[in-house]
């Protein structure tokens, strides 16, 4: 008579091993997890330098801020991750607002730029500013020479019929991009106005993407004239070879402070402060222009990027990131928009 | 059997009394301050720490130890380890679920008990030892009551498969069903799960009586129903060209189905658009040469049906064939001995005998529409279909999961209701027509007209196929696809570039962090897969027991589930104690494996039903255990199957991403969702780049692995090859 | 070191199989005695095959009590009895060569490798297979096939072998020639065996015993003469060796004959215990003899019957007969006066090869 048990035995040493695995969790002492919202370059590239700097290890997840957000919250009970970086002020300060999210006052406050102090300040010191992007238009050069139309300027300038079927901008229920292109035209407009704005323009949309970005890159590749977007995705085509260019809505745009987070219980405090330093810091801020991303700089020390637009010379309205963060807003707006274009769209 | 249970006794101890019971805590001192997380064993903390609750576990052990040791009480043996270990098993799982990191996990208690001042954290080592060890005990009671024949493997394997699958598959869907109805404070509202559910955006049909887009569901089934069509149509001319036509190259047909397998999902959707996108080549070709105006109509529903069909078409394909390889020659040449044309042949005996197998494609390819996700993401446009609405409603500016739990419900019902109508319709038809005699017959060839119909539809196709293949392959060398074809490595580099520094290579490439993990997950998970899928089908074909056919339709229940739904499952479950699992790349093997069962039961179930059952029986009556048995006698004539669930689920763990895409951490990053990620930004050159070294990566695997296992020597007895089944990603 | 027997009985008190409500084997008892050679026989789905993989312990007992060498055994699978099965595919593992087949069942009982190899080839030797040990199982006709199952049952010397139907796939010459060798091999080694099958003759030809079973109950056990002269009931007369089954009268008993009364014929048959009145007789067909012509009045020593049909069958004559008492079927020795078919004839019965069974 053999043992019959071995075989069970080794599987169920087998599934024991595996919960043990379960034992070492990823937030293990010594390597620092930062969810990253920028472009997949940027966080590589920012890990790397912060690794150099100080020898901690990081663990770069690129996230969407929908993601990053979702991700955190399902974790609140028992974070893995440590540091949420980049990413737009608003998820951010839905995250502050929830509780998830650690206040934090870093010595550095003194250089930084009072947009980014702004968000430190609605989001009682638990994230502040590193960059700032503006709401804009990418366009595609080419295309419009041919079809010999002139290049978009002004909110207004999207309804015209030569745009139709040629503009694409992101859904908000998925993307924080296009939440911040609503929440704009609502301040822009008023909220009746932006609704009765967006309906027309939903004629000349030809499709609302899931991303952000994903107009800039559809520009880009000619497969639509126009597109609503962070103007710094629009030159970063631009870099990479493409017939675009970007201009910024006439009557006045809205604008991301992208954030930098810690995670309310986080077990590698000490490495997350030293993190959320380097990326306040002008050394690690220089870390978006060596990869080509051309946002604004929160560090008033920070070299600004000669190709970042200049936000002096965009007529950036005072928005009221307070109001347009919360969840209840943000939901009633959502929820509008569902109803009143998104069921009408093609 | 009083050996076998001492050893899983003294295993239940060794849990209880020396391992750290909780996770996290190896290298914790035991007598650390009572905090969550961090303590000994259930012994020392329960003892020592206050946590009390830990006490009762050892009460089970106490009792088996008794029966074990004292020979008076054996006879009652059996009973007491059976409901000693049921009780363990019990009390492990019920104080794990009722104390959370904080206390009371549940507000009930808190108000029946009063506070309580400490929490605990999730299963450790200690804790998933003893769960098992009581797991064991109790099944070797059953066995010891003579219940499975007396045999305890049988009941041991029969308890572990159903303990997984209850801990892995109904737990997870146990909460995506509870989070259908969150009010959003914690709690559970009918109504709330009402509202979800009956949503005017899932249901309404707007779209038939007004310009307004119709609901996800209509969209969703209406998507699923035009794939499940055209892939059915194009697997059956494919079949009847491979199989009742003198076509050459039907080797190449092979490969075809071989190709959907290692694509990763979203592949075929950039080689769609880098051909029919406004800017793409087939698209400016259009209208440089015949002046057909370029448009958008890629995006949308006809987009996402032409890259389904194209990935789907050869699991019909694969159906398809069996079924027409499988009509007896003999039938139709008596047929045609009773006077009936060709065609009339074709149309009163051959088409009927397809029509099961027909159906059964069609409800393949409708199932795996409706989970696919890639392809809806990157081609839907404002095609909105339930798979991607559930992404969003996690990731998406609303960040609502109730909403998403709720339209999961709708989906798993939608492909529960579809396997419910397959196993109905299929169940009453018998289309067995391979008798145990030989048939001696010639296949007729087919009818001119279905004959030049079945060649007009499949050789287009599969020329279609080979040319977005071959583009994908060559797009990754392009320096700017559709702006600047001209060739370059840079996009290769970026992913795969090595460079040395100080300390000697550094794998610098972007993306070989998500492939050492890709890979590190799928050589994890794919024998585990095939252990546990073989396992599985041994019970189902070979042992006769009470609850056979409910226990089957469990272990298949994971191939019906959509992997979203799979994804947000598995974070709401094992976020938390007492299964605490996210972040790790444990829980992407768990998925795996419970995602690819499936298949590999059905590969070991169709193989095991070819080996005579007198096999085993003799080598049971010869002293040979069930454990020898299956070592000496079925492994060795189940190697093809076990090549197949290999291959199978190694390859679907690397091409995956519906489930995964919520389940990746930083540190544990896969390669699908990395490219998805590139896709979203873009990025096409990286993506495309990515995507065929793993398709290179993939059938060098295949190639090696068929190459290294070789033809089986054992004389006449040979086994049919196993069809793989493709699963919706 | 030689192949020996550890023969032991088999006991069964009251078992039964159920299948749900259906009873594959229903409350059935009794022994076979150690080294002897019992059949179990009965027509397919009677219950035999069930009660032998009861033995084995592939199947499970739904009740009552088996018994092996006095020890029971009701609860104990199959890898832990010491019961070893012909199977009627052979069931020999392919993938192995035929000495690795013969040997498997020492090597898993952990006997060490070349004291298996060796007992293997003497088993090979016993069933005159020795120098085919390195073949494949596929490389051996049926017949060979055939001796390497009962080898690798053999050389674990156990306490019962049993047979499931083993002769069924081979031709009829064949059959005859391993039915005697198995006969000759267990009487040689002295084995407790239980051989199922549906065969009469291949009963009658190897058994101590045969015990007939009919819809899961045992119809009659006995040896195979008593089973042939006395059958016990209509199923036992007519499955074995075959009947001609008619109506008749129980008229008086005593001194071990009964006699029986068919029309105005009376025979003396065994006396089996049935009480006086309606019976009915199982006439064997060679227990009939053909006279040509019509007799007289037909009284006193036979019936007339017409004869329908008659064939020439070369060792003998087989007729169908048309009677007042039905169709009669009869093998008649004599071939050198045939009776054509059309003709009338008397029919007389011999002494022997009759029986009075219940209604």
């Amino acid at each position: 008579m053999t043992s019959a048990g071995n075989w069970i035995k080794s599987a169920g040493l087998g599934l024991g091993a595996l919960v043990a695995l379960a034992a070492h969790p990823a937030s293990a002492q010594g390597t620092l997890t930062v969810l990253c919202g920028v472009q997949e370059e940027w966080c590589k590239a920012i890990a790397v330098a912060f690794e150099k700097k100080t020898g901690t290890a990081v663990a770069m997840s690129r996230k969407s801020a929908g993601e990053a957000l979702a991700q955190i919250r399902a974790e609140s009970a028992n974070p893995k991750t440590d540091v949420w970086w980049g990413a737009p002020g608003d998820p951010h300060l839905q995250a502050a607002e929830e509780g998830l999210t650690l206040p934090y006052e870093s010595p550095q406050q003194a250089d930084l730029q009072p947009w980014a102090l702004s968000q430190h300040k609605q989001s009682q010191g638990r994230s502040v500013g590193i960059y700032a992007g503006a709401l804009g238009f990418v366009y595609n050069v080419e295309l419009l020479a041919k079809r010999k139309i002139n290049a978009p300027k002004c909110w207004a300038d999207l309804l015209r019929p030569e745009f139709k079927d040629e503009i694409q901008m992101a859904n908000p229920n998925a993307s924080g991009t296009a939440y911040t292109a609503l929440a704009t035209l609502v301040q822009v407009l008023g909220e009746d106005g932006a609704f009765d704005y967006l309906k027309k323009l939903n004629d000349n949309v030809n499709q609302y993407t899931k991303s952000g970005s994903a107009p800039s890159a559809a520009v880009a590749r000619s497969e639509t004239l126009v597109g609503i977007v962070f103007m710094h995705d629009g030159i970063n085509q631009k870099i990479n070879g493409f017939p675009v260019d970007v201009s910024a809505p006439c009557e006045g745009t809205g604008y991301e402070i992208g954030s930098v987070s810690i995670i309310k219980g986080t077990k590698n405090l000490d490495a997350a402060k030293a993190f959320y330093e380097f990326a306040l810091s002008p050394e690690g801020q220089a870390t978006g222009a060596e990869t080509k991303q051309f946002q604004m700089p929160s560090n008033r020390k920070s070299a600004t990027p000669p190709e970042a637009p200049k936000l002096e010379a965009i007529r950036l309205i005072d928005y009221n990131f307070q109001k347009y963060g919360t969840a209840e807003e943000r939901k009633r707006l959502l929820s509008r928009w569902d109803a009143d274009i998104k069921a009408v769209a093609k | 059997m009083r050996p076998r249970s001492a050893v899983w006794l003294a295993l239940g101890w060794v849990g209880f009394a020396l391992l750290p019971w909780f996770a996290g805590s190896g290298t914790q001192p035991a007598l650390a301050p009572p905090s969550p997380g961090p303590a000994g064993s259930a012994l020392i903390d329960g003892l020592t720490n206050g946590r009390w609750w830990l006490l009762p576990v050892a009460l089970p052990l106490l009792l088996a130890l008794a029966v074990t040791a004292l020979p008076g009480l054996r006879a009652r043996q059996p009973a007491v380890l059976l409901a000693g270990g049921a009780f363990g098993l019990a009390w492990v799982a019920a104080q794990g679920f009722a104390i959370g990191l904080d206390g009371w996990a549940w507000g009930w208690l808190a108000a029946l008990f009063g506070p309580l001042p400490l929490g605990q954290g999730g299963y450790g080592a200690g804790a998933a030892l003893t769960a098992l060890s009581f797991l064991f005990l109790m099944t070797n009671g059953f066995a010891g009551l003579g219940f499975m024949k007396g045999d305890r493997f049988t009941a041991g394997a029969i308890g572990l498969v159903l303990a997984a699958i209850a801990a892995f598959v109904f737990l997870p869907v146990g909460y995506v069903l509870s989070g259908a109805g969150d009010t959003g404070t914690g709690g559970f509202s009918a109504a709330a799960l009402w509202t979800r559910l009956a949503a005017p955006d899932i249901w309404r049909l707007s779209c038939l009586t007004e310009a307004k887009s119709c609901g996800v569901v209509w969209n969703s089934v209406f998507l699923a129903v035009m794939t499940g069509i055209a892939t059915t149509l194009l697997g059956l001319a494919f079949a009847l060209v491979a199989v009742r036509t003198g076509f050459r190259a039907k080797k190449l047909l092979r490969v075809l189905t071989v190709l959907p397998i290692i694509t990763p999902p979203f592949v075929i959707s950039l080689a769609v658009i880098l051909l029919f996108g406004r800017n793409g080549t087939v698209t400016l070709g259009l209208a440089e040469w015949f002046g057909i105006p370029v448009s958008r109509w890629i995006y949308g529903l006809p987009g996402v049906l032409l890259t389904q069909t194209l990935a789907f078409t050869p699991i019909s394909f694969l159906v398809m064939i069996g079924v027409v390889q499988g009509i007896g020659p003999s039938l139709e040449e008596a047929a045609q001995t009773l006077r009936a044309s060709r065609w009339v042949t074709f149309r009163t005996v051959t088409w009927p005998l397809m029509r099961p197998g027909v159906a059964n494609a069609f409800l393949i390819s409708f199932i795996e529409s409706l989970a696919d996700f890639g392809n809806p993401l990157i081609l839907g446009g404002n095609f909105e279909v339930l798979s991607t609405k559930i992404y969003f409603a996690v990731v998406g500016a609303q960040n609502d999961p109730g909403r998403a739990a709720a339209l999961g419900i709708i989906l798993l019902c939608l492909c529960l209701g579809a396997f419910w109508v397959q196993r109905q319709w299929l169940g009453k038809k018998s289309y067995a027509t391979v008798g145990g005699k030989g048939d001696n017959g010639i296949p007729s060839q087919l009818p001119r007209g279905v004959k030049i119909a079945a060649y007009a539809t499949a050789l287009p196709w599969a020329a279609f196929t080979f040319v977005l293949y071959g583009l994908i392959l060559f797009g990754g060398f392009t320096e700017n696809w559709g702006r600047n074809n001209s060739l370059t490595l840079r996009h290769y580099l970026a992913a795969f570039d090595l460079s040395w520094g100080p300390s000697g290579l550094i794998w610098s490439g972007r993306a070989w962090g998500s492939l050492f993990t890709t890979i590190e997950v799928a050589a994890l998970s794919a024998p585990l897969t095939a252990a546990v899928g073989l396992l599985t089908a041994y019970l189902l074909v070979r042992q006769r027991f009470a609850g056979r056919g409910a226990f089957e339709f469990l272990t298949m229940l994971s191939f019906a589930i959509p992997g979203t739904v799979i994804g947000i499952s598995y974070i709401l479950a094992f976020n938390q104690p007492p299964i605490e699992l996210t972040g790790t790349i444990t829980i992407l093997i768990i998925c795996f494996v419970f995602r690819n069962m499936p298949v590999s039961i059905r590969a070991g179930v169709a193989a095991m039903s070819q080996i005579d059952r007198s096999l085993d029986e003799c080598s049971l009556t010869l002293g040979a255990g069930s454990v020898q048995t299956i070592r000496r006698v079925i492994l060795p004539l189940l190697r093809p199957a076990i090549v197949a669930s290999l291959v199978y689920s190694f390859v679907r763990a690397i091409t995956s991403i519906s489930a995964v895409i919520f389940l990746v951490s930083p540190k544990y990053e896969l390669a699908t969702a990395y490219i998805v990620g590139r896709v979203e930004q873009g990025d096409f050159g990286l993506a495309i780049a990515y995507s065929s070294a793993l398709i290179v990566l993939m059938s060098v695997v295949i190639a090696l692995i068929q190459f290294a296992v070789g033809e089986r020597r054992i004389g006449r007895r040979t086994a049919t090859p196993v069809t793989l089944q493709e699963k919706p990603v | 070191m030689s192949i020996a027997s550890k023969a032991a009985g088999v006991e069964f008190r009251n078992v039964s199989r159920r299948y749900g409500n259906t009873a594959a084997v229903d409350d059935v008892s009794f022994t076979i005695e150690a080294g002897t050679l019992v059949t179990l026989l009965g027509p397919s789905g009677c219950g035999k095959t069930t009660t032998l993989r009861m033995i084995a312990g592939l199947e499970m007992a739904s009740g009552g009590t088996i018994l092996i060498g006095g020890k029971d055994v009701t609860r104990l699978p199959a890898t832990d009895r010491n019961v070893t099965m012909v199977f009627q595919s052979y069931a020999l593992f392919p993938h192995m060569t035929v000495a690795d087949n013969v040997a498997y069942g020492l090597v898993v009982s952990g006997v060490r490798k070349r004291d298996a190899a060796a007992r293997a080839a003497e088993g090979l030797e016993l069933v005159g297979l020795g120098g085919y040990g390195q073949r494949l199982p596929s490389e051996l006709s049926g017949g060979q096939q055939q001796r390497v199952a009962v080898a690798r049952a053999l050389v674990l010397e156990p306490e019962v072998l049993l047979f499931d139907e083993p002769l069924s796939n081979l031709d009829a010459k064949l059959r005859r020639k391993m039915r005697d060798d198995i006969r000759e091999l267990q009487q040689k080694l002295g084995l407790t065996s239980v051989y199922v099958t549906h065969d009469q003759e291949e009963a009658l030809a190897v058994s101590d015993r045969i015990i007939v079973m009919n819809k899961s109950v045992i119809a009659q056990t006995g040896t195979p003469d008593e089973l042939y002269r006395r059958p016990k009931n209509r199923f036992v007369a007519d499955f074995i060796g075959g009947a001609n089954l008619l109506d008749g009268e129980l008229v008086a008993r005593g001194g071990g004959t009964a006699t029986v009364a068919l029309g105005r014929l009376t025979l003396s048959v065994p006396d089996t215990g049935l009480p006086a009145g309606e019976v009915l007789l199982a006439i064997r067909p060679n227990a009939i003899r053909l006279r040509p012509g019509t007799v007289g009045d037909g009284s006193g020593d036979g019936i007339p019957v017409t004869v329908r049909k008659a064939t020439y069958l070369g060792s003998h004559m087989e007729y169908g007969l048309v009677s007042e008492f039905g169709d009669l079927f009869v093998v008649d020795p004599n071939v050198a006066n045939p009776v054509p078919a059309g003709a009338a004839a008397l029919a007389t019965f011999t002494g022997d090869g009759i029986a009075a069974v219940a209604r």
